[in-house]
């Protein structure tokens, strides 16, 4: 018997984060937490003269906005247990100084396979991380496996 | 003139492999003399990569690039070589309870062929499932190396091949980029297609081959550090 599930909860987003304003501090404390030497993101003077013309933050700070509170509600479970089997992310453009980043989430995909261990269930939930802009900064895929 | 194709590999296109192709064949290149190949057979999970055209790497690094699939059955998993749109038409490759005996009578009739792989791994491999159910009919060959089995593995797969007396190969079923080619297949026929693949995996003219490093034994590895 294939996985069963509503279908009309694909794609459709379900939560919109209130937006987190980016500040030169959090940049440099990323940075400073990961030992990120490179002027593009640590030095505003050097990045004026960089291909963004000015401070952008790391690829990797988008991945450190957080889901909305209700977020976990939305996301289907199946089966007996499960875990967080990991996360992809995708960098669209730059996060600057002053950008109020959103997430807004969706399930992106269902689907099954099969392992040594037995049958899982696989659900996907993508993040869309967007400026004030309504410009789309980074997708974060969070995998989660179910155990059936 | 030989050659020697990993049969079973995944790219980025399988949601469990974040190794692309031309990295593969990058990394192919490097150590031709440990991993002689011809190419690589793409092997993805649960679908076709109907679109992919890999003609421009091949050129690049001299070497081929061929599309497969992986599918889950209820004999467990099978690769598909030749598939083509009548096969793709008469199967959902997504479903993970494919009939296996169908899925090898049908891929046999439409122009392809159905091999099973990681026969000993449990669970998703034939071992298993021969013990409670009947053995499959018409299978041509199965997968005896495989690059990502556990100890013990292989060494089942081998069994159940010398008992049933089918054609063996081999592929490193990498999802890695520095397992490409661990494990392969010889054929003693040259190759330059899918057809001529499918034609060849059904002569059973070929050998699995292990390029897997050699452990050396303790005492000698201690006696060579101390030199």
């Amino acid at each position: 018997m294939a996985v069963d599930y509503d279908p009309t909860l694909i794609n459709k987003v379900f939560e919109v984060t209130d937006p987190v304003t980016v500040t030169p501090e959090m940049i440099q404390k990323f940075c400073q937490g990961l030992g990120e030497t490179n002027p593009l993101f640590t030095d505003a003077e050097a990045a004026k003269k960089g291909p963004y013309g000015g401070l952008v933050a790391p690829p990797s700070f988008a991945v450190t906005f957080r889901n909305g509170r209700h977020f976990f509600q939305h996301v289907p479970r199946f089966g007996r247990a499960g875990f967080d089997a990991g996360k992809d992310a995708e960098f669209v453009q730059p996060i600057r100084p002053g950008d109020k980043v959103t997430l807004h989430s969706h399930v992106k995909e269902i689907y099954e396979k099969t392992g040594r261990s037995g049958t899982m269930v696989f659900v996907v939930v993508r993040s869309t991380l967007k400026n004030q802009n309504g410009e789309v900064v980074a997708h974060i895929d969070h995998r989660f496996m179910n155990r059936t | 003139m030989s050659t020697t194709l990993d049969l079973h590999c995944h790219s980025e296109a399988s949601e469990d492999s974040r190794a692309p192709v031309e990295a593969y064949l990058n990394w192919i290149t490097l150590r031709r003399a440990e991993r002689p190949l011809d190419g690589i057979v793409l092997t993805e999970h649960r679908q076709f990569n109907r679109d992919a055209d890999y003609r421009a790497l091949e050129d690049k690094f001299g070497l081929m690039v061929l599309r497969a699939s992986e599918v889950e059955t209820n004999y467990g998993h099978v690769l598909v070589f030749g598939v083509n749109e009548d096969i793709l038409a008469r199967f959902d490759f997504a479903n993970i309870r494919l009939d296996a005996q169908e899925l090898i009578d049908e891929v046999a009739r439409l122009g392809g062929i159905a091999v099973p792989c990681h026969p000993g791994r449990p669970n998703i491999g034939l071992c298993e499932h021969y013990l409670t159910k009947p053995a499959l009919q018409n299978v041509v060959a199965v997968e005896m190396l495989n690059g990502g089995s556990r100890k013990g593995e292989n060494e089942r797969s081998e069994e159940l091949i010398q008992r049933f007396g089918y054609a063996a190969t081999g592929g490193s079923d990498s999802h890695l980029v520095s397992l490409i080619g661990l494990c392969a297949t010889r054929f003693a026929a040259y190759i330059n297609s899918i057809d001529g693949l499918v034609r060849e995996l059904k002569t059973g003219s070929y050998e699995p081959v292990d390029f897997r490093p050699k452990r050396k034994p303790v005492a000698r590895a201690v006696e060579a550090e101390a030199k």
